[in-house]
């Protein structure tokens, strides 16, 4: 339990730390707000509009598309950490683990997922878009 | 892994190779009929594997799965039960949904995989993927008709339900770990046998884990997405839980108890006896009140699956194998039914809804008579009428809770089969009377594809054979349920 | 650093919150969190129990997975949820109540 103390005793001094400093300052500074001091980027661009937006739906698609093959990392940290030890099969399995993913890869190009653009699909059964 | 483990595996491995080669046809060529006889051709090609496979001498593959005759079994009756929901899909899908169909084929593939490894599941690990991949492809299969809001609602639900059950389940394998140190289950049911060792926190751990079974299962009181899901999920889609995804998770509670003798531990027996008697009750009396077709069969499968942990009670390890015997017997006279009853559904659906009210059923005799002869026949077994494979069914499961003498389970079962009889006759009652006028106006006649009658009257012809012969069946699930 | 204790409280501390953002969120992708919670403090208690009960490392592996089931079930989630926003314009699940009885 001694790791624990001394990182009990690292938080709490950190924190008085900052408190202190935090205090003092308070206790230093002059306050005169003026409407340019509340901008975003103090000098330099204008923000517009509000940060409450829609993002466009294709941060999302593209974001899980990311996530979905970026987390099949995991599985080869293990791998490489025995690779040695097992040699041929482990580089069979790797391979075929690979393939699948590739196999998935090669779906998502084709539908255009990976475009910003997507192309629109040719489906003559769909009715027209909704709105947007 | 050797190469006649890599034959043991044969089914399995088809079944996994099937969705990949689907994707890259897809990628390559976007094609509703191709994708649909894919998979088709793929499911057949793993149901001739079996066989091969079960000439082999070896069952357990590494520390994860064990192929036995069991679990054989089960992959025939789970790859059988997706063929039969695929084929009618596909005229489903033609009329209901605008846009990518081709995906549901890939999404059925995968969950019929996560179900066969659940099937053959002999860990922890392989039990919780098998779980992941067959409920992750359910959750976009429910919702897969996503221009409707029912469908979304009732995968949203679902998703959400389901994640939280399976986080408890997942949290019940750590505390039974914690304890065990291991994860076979034959490793943990030796463990547990030894009632010295059985503390709080492998107690709190098992009853996490049944938690997670019995919302998969949904029996009261963890039944409340079942309604809502089968009502939002596409027809096809709702036979696939009722069978499949249900068949999969019985089949590993089967296996996960089998060295361990739940009738004489007085904590699990009572957990269980609990859970069916509420599930029958429950069930049958909020599908008394029922008009919603899909919603009276959701509850109606509250109500079996009850039936079936009285059988699993009556028996359920290695001494005394009766109630598993039975539970299975119903497990298949239940797929065949339950999957004819919504094919049935998917047939009289719309453009623009499905045929959910009872009154859509009305008359249907005389605008529909082979369509309306098979639907009461699949409702008929439904109740357990003899002659159809649910009386043998319901006649085993109440030998076998004679035999150990569970009376009060016994006698709860047999007042819920006469309230069953009742709801699923408002049913047959309505078919067979005279429509009122103008009514073919209302009800447009639906044509029923050649691929799709086919596998109606194969169903229904199984179902009559099952309740006439059930011998040859009985047969294959005794030797299958051997080895456990 | 011997001893289970603090890993099964941190454990704890985080399924307890995972459980109480479920139960108390109304927003689709809040309660998604929460059970990404649950799953994680799940984790922890897989691995320290490996470290401390098992003598393989069951638990580690097991952890493995956890983690890909939690950003498949993300992704689908994520997906659902946009159609649902595109359809509703509203991510509250206490909207989501078209089905009753």
């Amino acid at each position: 339990m001694t790791g624990f103390y001394i990182a009990l005793i690292f938080f709490v001094t950190g924190m008085f730390l900052v408190a202190v400093t935090l205090l003092f300052s308070r206790l230093l500074q002059t306050k005169k707000p003026s409407p340019d001091k509340y901008l975003t980027y103090e000098c330099g661009e204008l923000p517009q509009g509000g940060a409450w937006i829609r993002f466009n739906n294709r941060f999302y698609i593209i974001a899980l598309i990311f996530i979905i093959f970026d987390v099949e990392i995991v599985f080869m940290f293990p791998w490489a950490v025995v690779y040695g030890k097992i040699g041929l099969l482990a580089f069979v399995e790797m391979f075929i683990f690979i393939v699948v993913l590739l196999v998935g890869l090669a779906y998502v190009w084709a539908n255009g997922d990976l475009q910003w653009v997507k192309p629109r699909p040719k489906l003559e059964h769909l009715p027209k878009a909704k709105g947007k | 892994m050797t190469a006649s483990e890599i034959l043991k595996m044969m089914p399995l491995i088809i079944v996994l190779a099937t969705p990949l080669i689907t994707m890259l046809i897809i990628a390559l060529h976007r094609n509703h009929l191709t994708t649909m006889i894919v998979s088709v051709i793929g499911l057949v090609l793993a149901i001739i594997a079996i066989p091969y496979s079960k000439a082999l001498d070896l069952t357990k593959i590494g520390e994860l799965l064990i192929i036995d005759n069991y679990a054989l079994f089960y992959f025939l009756l789970i790859f059988t039960a997706t063929i039969a929901i695929i084929i009618p899909s596909y005229p489903y899908l033609e009329m209901r949904f605008k846009g990518n169909r081709e995906e549901y084929y890939l999404l059925i593939l995968t969950a019929t995989l996560g179900s066969s490894v659940l099937a053959a599941s002999t860990h922890f690990v392989s039990f919780f993927l098998g779980l992941e991949i067959l409920s992750v492809s359910l959750y976009a299969l429910i919702s897969y008709l996503r221009q409707t809001n029912e469908g979304i609602e009732a995968g949203l639900k679902y998703l959400i339900l389901a994640a939280v059950s399976s986080a408890f389940l997942v949290f019940g394998m750590a505390l039974i770990y914690s304890q065990t140190g291991k994860m076979e289950f034959n490793a943990l049911m030796q463990f547990f046998s030894n009632s010295s060792k059985l503390n709080l926190i492998s107690i709190v751990g098992l009853v996490l884990m049944i938690v997670g079974f019995g919302f998969k299962l949904a029996v009261v009181p963890f039944h409340t997405w079942s309604p809502d899901v089968y009502e939002g999920a596409p027809a096809p889609v709702s036979a696939f839980i009722a069978s499949v995804s249900k068949g999969g998770i019985l089949a590993l509670l089967f296996r996960f108890f089998s060295q361990y003798d739940v009738l004489n531990s007085k904590p699990l027996f009572l957990i269980f006896a609990l859970l069916a008697v509420f599930s029958m009750f429950g069930g049958n009396f909020l599908a008394l009140l029922q008009t919603n077709v899909k919603r009276l069969l959701a509850y109606s499968s509250i109500a079996h699956f009850g039936y079936i942990l009285v059988a699993f009670l009556a028996g359920n390890n290695a001494q005394n194998f009766k109630g598993v015997e039975a539970a299975t017997f119903y497990i298949v006279s239940y797929f065949i039914t339950i999957i004819g009853a919504f094919i049935v559904v998917g047939i009289f659906s719309t453009r623009e809804r499905e045929a959910m009210s009872v009154s859509d059923y009305r008359g249907l005799y005389w605008r529909h008579p082979w369509l309306s002869v098979a639907f009461s026949a699949m409702l008929f077994s439904l109740a357990g009428i003899p002659l159809t494979a649910g009386f043998i069914g319901k006649y085993y499961v109440l030998a076998s809770g004679i035999d150990n003498q569970l009376w009060t389970l016994v006698i709860i079962l047999i007042v819920n089969s006469a309230l069953g009889v009742y709801y699923y006759l408002r049913i047959v009652v309505e078919m067979f009377s005279q429509p009122e006028e103008a009514a073919e106006t209302k009800h447009p006649s639906p044509s029923v594809g050649v691929m799709t009658g086919l596998i109606l009257a194969v169903l229904t012809i199984a179902l009559i054979w099952l309740g006439v012969y059930p011998t040859g069946v009985i047969g294959a699930i005794k030797i299958s349920v051997m080895g456990l | 650093m011997n001893s289970i204790i603090p890993y099964l409280i941190v454990g704890a501390i985080v399924f307890v919150l995972g459980i109480f953002t479920i139960v108390y969120k109304k927003n689709a992708v809040g309660i998604l969190m929460g059970v990404e919670l649950v799953l994680n403090s799940v984790n922890i208690n897989f691995i320290a129990f490996a470290k401390f009960v098992d003598t393989g490392i069951h638990g580690q592996i097991i952890s493995i997975f956890v983690i890909i089931l939690a950003a498949a079930e993300a992704a689908i989630a994520l997906a659902i949820i946009l159609n649902i926003y595109r359809m509703k314009a509203t991510v509250d699940v206490t909207q989501l109540n078209k089905m009753k009885h």
